[in-house]
C-alpha cells in the first residue's frame, strides 16, 4: 500500500511541515475547528442530497481538515496526462457520430458503439459547434505505487464536485491561513472564469454577438443543486431551470422581467434523456420542449452535446489507449488499470474464478452503486453477482482491487490513514485548454474502505498543488 | 433578470410579510383572552382573526368548534394550514432557496436561521403560555429579515419585487382586517364614547399594531370611527395603512418602469388607484360604504397584481 505522507516510517519532505503542524495541534482545538467548518459549510448552505426512499433532506459532505498535497512534478504528469485524453475522447465522440474512422480501421469494434444504449443515434451527422462535444471533464485518478497516477474513469456527461474543491481551500485557508504563507499553494478559485471563458469560445452557427450563457439546472432537490447554483453565481451567469427557457421558431429564449431573451449557450446539468420532451424521454418536466431541433438548426449549444456519455462508458475505458494512440498519434500519458471484459469469453471465465480478487463495476453504473467489491463482500452477494454475470456478459467488467493510496485524516486524538482518489477538471474549448492545478480529493472515511463516494459515506479534502 | 427569479423573490418576501400579521393577529387574541367577563367579545374575536386570514372554513373542517389553543396551533404550526406561520416560514425559505444567489449571503442566512429554529418552538408541546415569546420571536426576525434586505441588498430591480411582495400582501391584509370588523366603524353602531366601541377600535388599531401611532397622530383624547379609517386607509404616516403601502407599490412599480424602460398596464392601474386615494377623504368613503370601498379595493388591487404577473412574471412579451 502506497502511503503519500510516510515512507516506511519517515515522513517525506512534502508533507513535513503539514505534519509537524497536524502533531502540534491540540486535540480540543481540532475538535474546535472542526465544528467551527461544519457550521461554515451549513452557513454557506453547502449540502448535498442524498436519493433514497427515506428522506431527501439537505446533508453535509464530511470535511476532512488534513490536506492533499501534491508536488510540481506530479501535477505536471496529471496535467498533460488528463488533458491529452479529454482531447482524445471529443475526436473520438466527433469520429463515432461523424466518419466512424475508428471502427473502419478496426481500432474498438463497431458493435460496442452502435449497441451501446449511450451511443444517441439523433446525434449522427449533426453539426457541433466547434466539434467540441465535451468541454467539461473529471478525470477520477488512483495512485497504487510511487510511480504514476493511474485512470479509474472519466466522467464527461456533467461531472460534479468542482464547488468543492473550492470551498474546501475557500475554508482552510479561512481557519488555517498561516499554513498558506508557509507552502507556496496553486489557487483554484480562478476555476469559474475559466470556465466562462470556455463555453464562450463554444458559440452556435448562428450567434453573432456576444454568446448569453446560462445553467440548466433540474432544480433544488437536485444533490448537486448547491454547485449550480455557486458556478452560476461566480459566473454571473442566470441559473435557469427547464420552465425558464421555451423554443420559438427554433430560437432559444429565457423569460425574463423585460420579457423574452435569446440564450446561446446552455451548460446543461441534466441528463440527455430530459433535456427536450419532444426528442427524448416525452415524460420529462424539467427539459424544454423542441431544445433539441433549436440545437440542430444551430440556434443554441447544449454543453455537453447529448451522447457525449458514451466516451465515459466502463466498456470504451479499456479502448482509452488505442483512442489515444488513433486521434492524437501519441502514447497515453496515465496509464489505465487492468480491466476484463465479460463480453470476452476468457475474460468472463477469468472473472468468475476469481471474484474475491476483483471489483466488479456495471458497465453503465455511476456513484458507487451497482459494485461488487470482491475482497469484501458477503457470499450472497458474489453469488447474486455471479449469476448476474453469466446471464449478462456484456454488462459488467471487473478490475483488480486497487490498493489506493493513503493520506492521514483527523480521527479521534489521532491521524489515521485512510484511501482517496483526485478528481481534477479538464476544460476543452474552441482551440484552447483550461486546467485549475489542483482537484477534489475523495477519501473513504471508513477504515479500510475503498469506496469514496460521498453517496457512500465519502468525505472530501482540500489538495494542494505545490508552486516550486 | 429572470422572471422565476423576480417570482421567487416576490412571494418571499409576501409569505415574510403574512407571517408577520398572522403574528401581530394572534397577539390581539391573547390580549382579549387577558381581559376578564369578555366571553361573547373573546369568541367573536377569533371568530373574525379566523376570517380575516380567510382560513375559517379550514379550521372549522379540521377542528368543529372554536378552542382558543387549538385556534393557536393551527395558526401558529399546522402545515395543512397554507397561512399558518410555520407554512408561511417554510414556503419562503424555499422559494428563497431557489434563488439562492440573487439575495446576499446576510439575507439567505436570516432567513434560512428563522427556519431552523422554528424546530426549537415546535419540538416543546404547545400551550397557550409560550405563545409571547414565540410571537416575539416571529416579528424580531421578520424585522431582522427586512432590515437585512434593506441594508444588504443591492437596490436593483430584484429589490423592487422583494419590496413589491410586502406591500401587496401589506395592502390585501389591512383591507381584510379592516373589512371583517367594517360595521363597528358604522355610524349608525357606534355610541360615541362608549367603552364597547372604545374597546373594539383599540383591539382593530392594535391587530395591525397601529394604536400607539394613532395616539401620536390624533392625541389621546377622543378615538372615533372616522379617525379610524382616515388613519387605516388613507394615512401617509402610517406604515400599516393602505394607503402607505399603494404609496409604496406605486413607488417600486414606478422605478422598474424606469429600471426597464418601458410603461405598462401595471403602471397605469396602480396609478389610477394611488391617485384615487390621494383624493379621497374618511367622509367620502363612509358615504360610498366602507364594505362596499374595500371590497372593490381588494378587487382592485388583485387586478394590479394579475397583470404584474403576465408582465413581468411570464416572460414572454416581445
Amino acid at each position: 500500500m502506497y502511503n503519500e505522507v510516510f515512507n516506511k516510517n519517515k515522513v517525506r519532505d512534502t508533507y513535513s511541515s503539514i505534519m509537524s503542524w497536524a502533531k502540534s495541534l491540540p486535540y480540543n482545538v481540532v475538535v474546535k475547528k472542526k465544528l467551527q467548518a461544519e457550521n461554515l459549510f451549513k452557513k454557506i448552505g453547502i449540502t448535498f442530497s442524498v436519493y433514497n426512499n427515506f428522506d431527501n433532506a439537505e446533508r453535509l459532505i464530511p470535511f476532512d481538515m488534513f490536506p492533499r498535497i501534491i508536488t510540481r512534478l506530479e501535477w505536471l504528469n496529471i496535467k498533460d496526462g488528463v488533458v491529452q485524453r479529454a482531447l482524445a475522447i471529443n475526436a473520438f465522440l466527433r469520429d463515432i457520430y461523424s466518419k466512424c474512422e475508428i471502427i473502419k480501421a478496426k481500432k474498438i469494434p463497431g458493435d460496442l458503439i452502435y449497441k451501446n444504449p449511450a451511443y444517441e443515434i439523433k446525434m449522427i451527422g449533426l453539426n457541433v459547434p466547434k466539434n467540441i462535444y465535451s468541454p467539461i471533464i473529471g478525470t477520477d485518478l488512483v495512485r497504487t505505487d510511487s510511480k504514476s497516477f493511474k485512470v479509474l474513469e472519466d466522467n464527461c456527461r456533467t461531472p460534479s464536485g468542482v464547488s468543492y474543491m473550492i470551498e474546501n481551500r475557500e475554508i482552510m485557508m479561512r481557519m488555517f491561513p498561516e499554513l498558506f504563507q508557509k507552502l507556496n499553494i496553486e489557487p483554484v478559485d480562478n476555476y469559474s472564469s475559466y470556465l466562462l471563458d470556455i463555453l464562450k469560445t463554444l458559440t452556435p452557427r448562428n450567434c453573432d454577438s456576444e454568446p448569453n450563457v446560462v445553467i440548466l439546472t433540474p432544480g433544488p432537490l437536485n444533490s448537486a443543486y448547491y454547485e449550480h447554483s455557486y458556478l452560476a453565481d461566480t459566473m454571473g451567469i442566470e441559473l435557469v431551470q427547464g420552465s425558464d427557457l421555451f423554443v420559438k421558431d427554433n430560437i432559444t429564449f429565457m423569460r425574463t422581467t423585460e420579457g423574452k431573451q435569446r440564450v446561446d449557450i446552455i451548460y446543461r446539468r441534466i441528463d440527455d434523456d430530459f433535456i427536450d420532451p419532444l426528442t427524448f424521454n416525452h415524460t420529462s418536466v424539467i427539459g424544454v420542449p423542441g431544445l433539441f431541433d433549436s440545437y440542430r438548426a444551430g440556434f443554441v449549444n447544449i454543453c455537453s452535446a447529448p451522447g457525449s456519455g458514451i466516451a465515459d462508458d466502463k466498456a470504451i475505458y479499456s479502448y482509452m489507449p488505442e483512442i489515444i494512440r488513433f486521434y492524437l498519434g501519441q502514447e497515453p500519458i496515465l496509464p489505465i488499470i487492468k480491466t476484463y471484459k465479460c463480453a470476452n469469453k476468457n475474460d468472463k471465465n477469468y472473472v468468475l474464478k476469481n471474484l474475491d480478487k476483483l471489483v466488479v463495476k456495471e458497465v453503465h453504473g455511476s456513484g458507487g452503486y451497482g459494485m461488487l467489491i470482491g475482497s469484501t463482500s458477503s457470499k450472497a452477494k458474489k453469488n447474486q453477482f455471479y449469476k448476474k454475470i453469466e446471464n449478462n456478459p456484456e454488462n459488467y467488467i471487473a478490475q483488480p482491487i486497487l490498493d489506493l493510496s493513503t493520506v492521514p485524516i483527523f480521527k479521534d486524538k489521532d491521524l489515521a490513514p485512510r484511501h482517496v482518489d483526485l478528481r481534477p477538471f479538464t476544460l476543452i474549448g474552441n482551440k484552447k485548454t483550461r486546467l485549475v492545478a489542483g482537484g477534489l480529493t475523495r477519501v473513504a472515511l471508513k477504515e479500510g474502505s475503498l469506496v469514496v463516494n460521498s453517496s457512500q459515506g465519502g468525505g472530501v479534502k482540500d489538495t494542494w498543488v505545490l508552486r516550486g | 433578470m429572470l422572471s422565476r427569479t423576480a417570482e421567487n423573490l416576490y412571494w418571499t418576501a409576501r409569505y415574510v410579510e403574512r407571517a408577520d400579521s398572522i403574528a401581530r393577529l394572534l397577539e390581539v387574541a391573547y390580549r382579549i383572552h387577558l381581559i376578564p367577563n369578555t366571553n361573547e367579545g373573546y369568541l367573536s374575536e377569533w371568530d373574525s382573526i379566523l376570517r380575516a386570514s380567510g382560513i375559517k372554513e379550514e379550521y372549522l373542517r379540521k377542528h368543529k368548534e372554536i378552542n382558543k389553543e387549538k385556534i393557536e396551533f393551527f395558526l401558529l404550526f399546522d402545515e395543512s394550514n397554507n397561512s399558518s406561520i410555520k407554512s408561511c416560514i417554510v414556503k419562503a425559505r424555499n422559494n428563497l432557496k431557489m434563488v439562492r444567489t440573487a439575495v446576499t449571503l446576510e439575507v439567505w442566512n436570516t432567513v434560512n436561521s428563522w427556519y431552523h429554529e422554528l424546530e426549537n418552538y415546535e419540538q416543546e408541546k404547545y400551550t397557550s403560555k409560550n405563545l409571547p415569546e414565540i410571537l416575539d420571536w416571529v416579528k424580531r426576525q421578520v424585522n431582522l429579515i427586512k432590515g437585512t434586505i434593506d441594508h444588504t441588498q443591492l437596490v436593483n430591480d430584484g429589490f423592487d419585487f422583494i419590496r413589491l411582495g410586502i406591500y401587496f400582501e401589506r395592502a390585501d391584509f389591512t383591507a381584510r382586517i379592516i373589512d371583517v370588523k367594517y360595521f363597528i366603524l358604522l355610524p349608525s353602531s357606534s355610541f360615541v364614547g362608549s367603552q364597547v366601541d372604545n374597546f373594539q377600535w383599540s383591539l382593530m388599531l392594535r391587530s395591525v399594531s397601529s394604536y400607539r401611532g394613532f395616539k401620536w397622530a390624533y392625541g389621546n383624547s377622543d378615538i372615533d370611527y372616522k379617525k379610524i379609517i382616515d388613519f387605516l386607509i388613507l394615512s401617509n404616516i402610517c406604515p400599516r395603512s393602505i394607503f402607505f403601502a399603494v404609496d409604496k407599490i406605486n413607488h417600486h412599480v414606478n422605478r422598474l418602469c424606469q429600471f426597464y424602460n418601458s410603461k405598462n398596464v401595471v403602471h397605469r392601474k396602480i396609478n389610477t388607484i394611488y391617485k384615487g386615494l390621494l383624493n379621497s377623504s374618511a367622509e367620502q368613503i363612509i358615504n360610498f360604504g366602507l364594505h362596499e370601498f374595500l371590497t372593490k379595493f381588494i378587487d382592485d388591487i388583485g387586478n394590479v397584481y394579475h397583470d404584474l404577473e403576465i408582465v413581468y412574471f411570464s416572460g414572454t412579451q416581445e
